[in-house]
């Protein structure tokens, strides 16, 4: 307990000086309680666009992510060699950190880039501007894809675990009371994994929302994303409205711990049933 | 002084995203200081907001002596240290090689129309620069009205980014738009920025379909721009200082053929300084570092083109700048910036 309250703590000191900076009661320009920040932020088209952008990006590269973590935990869950080579490999991308990762998709996805050089070359395209793009785009496509790409690897990791832990025993019973091997996997194994993979689901798409060196590099700038926001308010030139940034940052956690809470409500739910 | 200063460690905060601009300061001003003075400089990453931001948490932590000794700032960021109080000072005049400044220069004597009162010493001097390739375009255009002419025989090829340089195209833009600099001088006028604002961006609403990605999304930063130039999916890239062409291209950023140009209807030139926080814990060793950054041979290895290339501030060195236009009252960065994130941007 001791140990949860020191790991908790500075994010509590956080919080309570976002709190009161949004109040205007500490920080820059702080001439006492006002809601004027909280209010602007609230009145702001960008603040809801840009929260939207980066739940909808987050929630599809985390269900792509989560799909191809389950899928390759299924197909590789054996022990013969080639199993362990492909599950190694998939935890390739595991240690990069996410600026690489970004920078990487920038010189693969770019309009001048990798993939558009090659078409280039095969004379499928004619000019850099014939590229689609899927840097700096509206609908993120490659930052969904980057960060789909980089989680992959954490997710297929805790899949494997899962499968290795819960799996076994009750795919056996399955089959012994008769089931195919098609409705052991649709009726057994994957309600097993999704529901072992779901805490990991969310931290992935908490993480992914609130990931600023991919949508720096990566995301467009309309909408701007939550983490964007926050940074570019941050830095406004005018000071005396730097702590609109505390409301945005109280705005992204209260989103995580929603996530959190629906999370463990739908939890209480299975071990209900 | 000096004898204060010798065993003193200089921490010194400053944009650290320019190779080589850290050359200069770690390779060539760190020894010097260190024989000559026997001050240790230490150069930590850290510019405008971010100062401000942590000069403040240090404020409200009550810290008496705070982790940085001198600053790198321009006037934006004079502008919130000061009204937060957070300065020291007045001490630039005393320094020995504040009398060899071009004070008379109004680009030099003035920070965004701002009196620095000896809160803050010049180090050098800038003019904003439009950068080209001479290979792809031999014939940029000249004047802004010319090159909405251009942006639009040439959709998708110009941008500009979201933050500092893209904000002093658009600023320079405003003064042309709005008749001239002299329009804007004289402190903030709301009314003055409305009618100029109003106009510089119906000239952005009419070029803005033919920009980059048709204006739907700008460069993050002005490395990001650079990029884009570099791989040849616009035509122009923009900087702050003029001479940033010669470096990029010597280190390889840019094509050899890339050139700057300045717009004929003038463009932004201004000074960066250097300041101590209030709660420095070595303030006589910043001023002695402040005085050596001074010095005729540190100006001069600065100006080099090959080394930084940016402009010297003492007097006789300054270079006549054709179509250098001053800053104004940081108000008019503001409300530009502010508008031209609700309204063109979105």
């Amino acid at each position: 307990m001791r140990l949860a309250a020191l790991v908790a703590a500075p994010v509590l000191i956080g919080v309570l000086y976002a709190v009161l900076g949004a109040l205007g009661l500490v920080g820059l320009d702080a001439h006492g309680y006002t809601t004027e920040h909280v209010t602007r932020i609230l009145g702001a088209g960008s603040t809801w666009r840009g929260i939207g952008w980066s739940l909808a990006t987050a929630t599809v590269a985390t269900a792509a992510a989560t799909i191809t973590g389950g899928a390759v935990a299924i197909a590789f869950r054996g022990t013969r060699l080639g199993d362990r080579v492909a599950r190694a490999l998939v935890a390739v991308p595991l240690p990069m950190p996410h600026i690489v990762a970004a920078t990487l998709s920038l010189v693969v996805l770019a309009q001048s880039g990798l993939i558009a050089r090659l078409l280039y070359a095969l004379g499928a395209i004619h000019s850099a501007a014939q590229m689609p793009p899927l840097i700096l785009d509206g609908l993120g496509i490659g930052y969904m894809a980057t960060m789909a790409w980089k989680e992959v690897p954490f997710l297929s990791v805790v899949a494997i675990s899962v499968l290795a832990t819960r799996g076994p025993r009750l795919e056996e019973v399955a089959r012994t009371l008769g089931a195919t091997p098609r409705a052991t996997l649709w009726r057994v194994t994957v309600p097993v994994l999704w529901r072992g993979l779901a805490p990991a689901a969310i931290a992935v798409a908490i993480v992914i929302a609130g990931s600023f060196e991919g949508a720096y590099l990566l995301a467009p700038s309309n909408p701007l994303a939550l983490p964007l926001l926050t940074y570019e308010r941050y830095r406004t030139i005018d000071a005396a409205r730097r702590a609109d940034a505390y409301v945005l940052v109280l705005m992204g956690l209260m989103l995580a711990v929603i996530a959190v809470v629906a999370l463990e409500w739908v939890r209480a739910r299975w071990d209900a049933e | 002084m000096l004898a204060r200063a010798r065993g003193t460690t200089v921490t010194w905060a400053l944009w650290r995203g320019d190779p080589s601009i850290n050359r200069y300061v770690d390779d060539w001003v760190a020894p010097r200081l260190r024989q000559g003075f026997g001050i240790t400089l230490n150069a930590i990453p850290g510019q405008g907001a971010e100062l401000v931001n942590a000069l403040v948490v240090e404020r409200d932590a009550h810290r008496a002596t705070g982790t940085v000794d001198l600053v790198w700032i321009n006037g934006e960021t004079f502008f919130n240290l000061r009204r937060e109080g957070l300065l020291y000072g007045p001490w630039s005049g005393r320094l020995p090689n504040a009398a060899n400044v071009d004070s008379a220069s109004p680009i030099i004597s003035r920070d965004f129309e701002q009196i620095p009162e000896g809160y803050e010493s010049p180090w050098g001097t800038v003019q904003f620069a439009l950068i080209y390739d001479s290979a792809r375009t031999p014939h940029p255009p000249e004047t802004y009205e010319a090159l909405r002419a251009w942006i639009h025989t040439h959709p998708g090829r110009f941008t500009y980014d979201q933050q500092f340089t893209g904000l002093t195209f658009l600023k320079g833009l405003m003064y042309a738009q709005g008749g001239g600099v002299e329009r804007f001088q004289g402190g903030f006028d709301s009314l003055r920025y409305a009618e100029a604002r109003d106009r510089t961006f119906a000239w952005l609403a009419n070029a803005t379909p033919s920009l980059w990605r048709g204006g739907a999304t700008y460069p993050q930063d002005v490395a990001q721009l650079d990029r884009l130039f570099a791989n040849g999916e616009v035509d122009f890239a923009m900087s702050n200082n003029q001479n940033d062409v010669v470096t990029k291209t010597k280190r390889g950023v840019f094509p050899a053929s890339a050139r700057a140009y300045v717009l004929r209807d003038g463009t932004i030139a201004n000074t960066h300084f250097v300041a101590i926080p209030f709660n420095a814990s070595s303030p006589a060793g910043a001023m002695v570092v402040a005085n050596f950054l001074l010095s005729p041979e540190a100006q001069a290895e600065k100006a080099k083109p090959d080394i930084w290339g940016d402009g010297s501030v003492l007097k006789g060195d300054t270079v006549a700048r054709r179509y250098a236009v001053p800053e104004v009252a940081p108000e008019y960065s503001i409300r530009l910036q502010d508008d031209w994130r609700a309204r063109i941007r979105r």
